[in-house]
């Protein structure tokens, strides 16, 4: 792919007196790029053969001005030699023939980059090993151990030794605990118990309550000790600061603490009966709301509708009352906005030079196929012409004639729609009175509680109570039906698509 | 610095696992012990051999060496209690002579043999299972629950199994030659003559290297709890006896070793107060912080020679992940290798010894002198 697109392509002339083609061809070392138009400066250079540059291109002035004294011949210069291991088209992109200055401004290093490098073993002499005693500074008592070590390493400090860090506990005198550490709920003596663990195990808490010595003392939970400890902190934090020095103090609640432990406590033991109770009940809110919101849709629809008709109904009062009374049309003030779902809006015609009149007759494709069916059969029935003369008039008011159809229409729908939901619900609504009173006469009846029939009709009801709630979806009108199938179909031409 | 290791510093420590079954020991450094030998002493009054052992002792096997050439030591013992813990350090250096001294719970040494300084460790041995929460590298001992159902537990239910089936035990050392029989049927074989006379407890320990075998070879622990429909389909492994007699053996499989993870259907067990394995460790857990246990959920490391029954990790992960909340992330960690589970104690003792951040909590002989016996307490988590 990549490698002519510098160079003019060879006529077929010239790629015959190629001697690639001419002669033997000696093997190619390299894998060339699969499909490519090599050019002969490129079978060249796979092949490594020597040609310089000027035979390899063709210039237009060879063509054209061939009587003329061919122009001196460009010295040799240097040629880069690709480094090994270099793929030919990435040197290519670096180093071609022709721009050779297009070089990068610094030299980089090119022996190492596109070679592995490899451990050089046995160059040097061995390195004697020697059986060293060391001493290590963490430790406390200087105790001398030994250990196999380079010998030109003798002397040096032992590395590990930095990785012995320590937490900083704060360590307080007897009169400071009388003055400011006093506390009724701990003696001095588990004070201390408490600190010289935190230092033992680097504040370290939950292993400090694990190795507390509840016999001796209280039995403390995890948030004692940590309240303890970091109120302790704080006061001597306070108190060593002096006055006037900001000092940030860790603040530890442990009243949230104890709550937040006791919640998660609650959250570990749930049984699994809860978890799936939980889930239950969060499926259930989440039907709930989108039905919600469904509801608050339709009624807002409806509601655009309703309006929208009242608004055009005034507006046809208005106009042919002034139209009658001949008054100044009050445009302005009474034109509200209709709304576009309402009715039809035929766009305004605005065209440049001439047009035909009955273009603006034209319906316009946003209506769908049934309103259009539901327009011609209401004029057929009262005897309209479908395709009335185009006249101004005419125009003006067939559109709106047609307006109105569709307004009329969609209100029709609504309401059928309406009416439907109205029964379902009423239906529903009988039904779980049923239920309802079902239990109750059952109950009643039973003198001495049948502890069978207790839960079945328990089970009853609640399963009634389910298939009701269950019931209600989206209620199923007849045309919300048909929609659902239609994008049930789509889904469907999918399924087949897939095997 | 040396060592090609990664923060390792080869001081030339030994490490010793003491265990009730076996004994490991070998140099720190290495990833095996050199020599794992059976704890047992061996007695000789006038040519005869044999008592069992007593743990405290339990340093002088048959063939242990008792010079070292090296200066320091690390030991691992399971600790049943102070005295036994402050005896043995008296013992090493006072005894011993060593330089440096230092005990690890082999816990914490499993965790870390698998990486982790934190995790719930669940050791089935010998004796006993137990299951241990280690937090940061320290054990914490509220949290450790016991229960003595484990492989000498094992190892008496199928004694009595071959008891009801009405075959005898003979360790291989009695038998001069055998014939083979067809399946099932009784053995025939001839006695050694010219038998030394051997000690009643001697003779006792290789008849359970026979049960042993048995149990490592046959034993089975099934997916689901032991149902005898499902088992009465499991596919039955043939194993022979030494003594010739030879059988095939199906449900009893599977039954042995639930007795492990379910009690309540052994047999032997006084009532049902034995706790099973998966409850063992959810035990454990329970008893600790709430905020550590996603922690030791999440890395449950399995040891000791008697997980290595077929099956046994399976189920118990199946166990766990039923009675954790589903929210829990659950992980076991249980290395595959043979050596590695019963060894893992070792091996995590050979990578602390090795450590170059370990030196400074050795306990040296001076420290000893000044601190006495307590300085253990102190010193050794």
């Amino acid at each position: 792919v990549a490698s002519c697109f510098t160079r003019a392509r060879p006529t077929a002339a010239e790629c015959l007196q190629n001697p690639w083609i001419q002669g033997d061809r000696p093997p190619s070392k390299h894998t060339d790029s699969s499909l490519t138009m090599a050019t002969g400066a490129d079978v060249r250079d796979i092949l490594e053969l020597a040609g310089g540059d000027d035979s390899g291109l063709i210039s237009k002035k060879d063509i054209i001005n061939s009587d003329k004294k061919k122009a001196k011949k460009v010295t040799e210069t240097l040629t880069f030699k690709r480094p090994e291991g270099m793929h030919r088209e990435v040197y290519a992109l670096l180093y071609s023939d022709k721009n050779r200055d297009a070089s990068p401004l610094l030299p980089s290093d090119t022996t190492q980059g596109y070679r592995t490098v490899k451990a050089k073993l046995g160059c040097k002499k061995v390195r004697p090993w020697k059986w060293m005693p060391f001493s290590n500074p963490a430790r406390k008592d200087g105790a001398i151990f030994h250990h196999w070590r380079r010998a030109a390493e003798e002397g040096k400090d032992y590395p590990f030794a930095r990785f012995n860090k320590t937490v900083q506990v704060p360590a307080y005198s007897e009169q400071e605990y009388q003055m400011y550490l006093h506390d009724d709920g701990w003696t001095k003596a588990e004070t201390d118990h408490l600190f010289d663990l935190c230092k033992r195990f680097d504040l370290r808490f939950i292993v400090i309550h694990d190795r507390y010595d509840h016999q001796q003392y209280r039995k403390r939970s995890v948030e004692d000790l940590k309240e303890r400890y970091y109120s302790i902190c704080g006061k001597l934090a306070k108190v060593r600061a002096g006055t006037g020095t900001e000092t940030k103090i860790y603040i530890f609640d442990a009243g949230h603490e104890r709550r937040r432990k006791e919640q998660l406590e609650r959250l570990f033991n749930r049984t699994p009966e809860q978890v799936a109770e939980e889930e239950y009940l969060i499926q259930e809110l989440r039907k709930i709301e989108t039905r919600k919101k469904e509801r608050e849709k339709k009624a807002q629809d409806l509601q655009k509708l309703i309006t929208a008709a009242d608004t055009t109904t005034e507006m046809r009062r208005a106009e042919r009352k002034a139209t009658k009374k001949k008054l100044p049309q009050k445009r302005e003030t009474e034109k509200p906005a209709v709304p576009e779902t309402a009715g039809i809006r035929f766009p305004d015609f605005k065209s440049a030079g001439v047009s035909l009149r009955s273009q603006r007759m034209k319906l316009p494709s946003s209506v769908g196929q049934k309103k259009i069916k539901a327009i011609e059969q209401i004029l057929t029935e009262q005897g309209v012409d479908l395709n009335p003369m185009p006249t101004e008039e005419i125009v003006q008011m067939f559109n709106e004639l047609r307006s109105d159809l569709v307004l009329v229409y969609e209100l029709k729908q609504a309401y059928s729609n309406c009416e439907y939901e109205q029964q379902m619900l009423q239906h529903r609504y009988d039904a779980l009175l049923k239920a309802g009173g079902a239990v109750t006469p059952h109950s009643e009846s039973s003198g001495a509680p049948d502890s069978q029939s207790w839960p079945g009709a328990d089970d009853i009801k609640t399963e009634a109570k389910e298939q009701i709630i269950d019931v209600v979806g989206a209620p199923l009108t007849p045309n919300s039906r048909k929609r659902r199938e239609s994008a049930s179909s789509s889904s469907s031409i999918k399924k087949v698509k897939k095997p | 610095m040396s060592g090609g290791v990664y923060g390792g510093d080869e001081v030339g420590a030994l490490v010793f696992d003491m265990g009730s079954y076996s004994v490991r020991a070998g140099y720190a450094g290495e990833d095996c012990p050199k020599a794992d030998f059976p704890t047992v002493i061996g007695v000789t009054l006038d040519r005869e051999d044999g008592s069992t052992l007593m743990e405290t002792d339990g340093e002088k096997g048959k063939q242990s060496a008792t010079t070292y050439y090296i200066d320091t030591n690390q030991l691992r013992v399971p600790r049943e209690s102070m005295e036994v813990i402050e005896k043995l350090t008296e013992l090493m250096f006072e005894h011993y002579n060593i330089p440096a001294f230092f005990l690890c719970k082999s816990a914490v040494l499993s965790a870390f043999a698998n990486g982790r300084s934190t995790g719930l460790v669940l050791d089935s041995g010998s004796t006993h299972t137990t299951a241990i929460p280690v937090h940061d590298g320290y054990v914490l001992q509220q949290g450790i629950v016991k229960s003595p159902l484990a492989g000498d537990f094992m190892s008496m239910q199928c004694r009595e199994l071959f008891q009801e089936l009405g075959v005898e035990i003979v360790p291989p050392y009695v038998i001069a030659s055998k014939d083979s029989v067809r399946e099932g049927a009784p053995a025939i074989w001839k006695k050694k003559e010219k038998l030394p006379q051997v000690t009643r407890s001697w003779h006792n320990y290789m008849c359970n290297t026979v049960i042993q075998d048995f149990q490592a070879s046959v034993l089975q622990v099934s997916d689901s709890p032991y149902d005898e429909q499902v088992a009465a389909q499991m596919p039955t492994v043939h194993y022979e006896l030494p003594n010739g007699y030879n059988c095939d053996f199906g449900a009893e499989r599977l039954k042995i070793p639930d007795g492990l993870l379910d009690p309540s259907n052994a047999k032997g067990l006084s009532g049902n107060t034995m706790l099973g394995v998966g409850h063992v460790v959810t035990t454990s857990v329970g008893m600790c912080d709430i905020d550590i246990r996603p922690g030791l959920y999440g890395s449950v490391v399995v040891t000791g020679g008697n997980t290595l029954i077929q099956g046994f990790t399976d189920r118990l992960n199946r166990e766990l992940s039923q009675k954790t909340p589903p929210s829990m992330r659950l992980k076991l960690i249980a290395n595959n290798t043979t050596v590695e589970r019963r060894f893992s104690a070792w091996i995590g003792g050979s990578i602390l010894a090795s450590l170059g951040t370990f030196q400074q909590m050795w306990i040296s002989k001076q420290e000893y002198e000044e601190g006495g016996k307590q300085c253990v307490d102190r010193k050794c988590p």
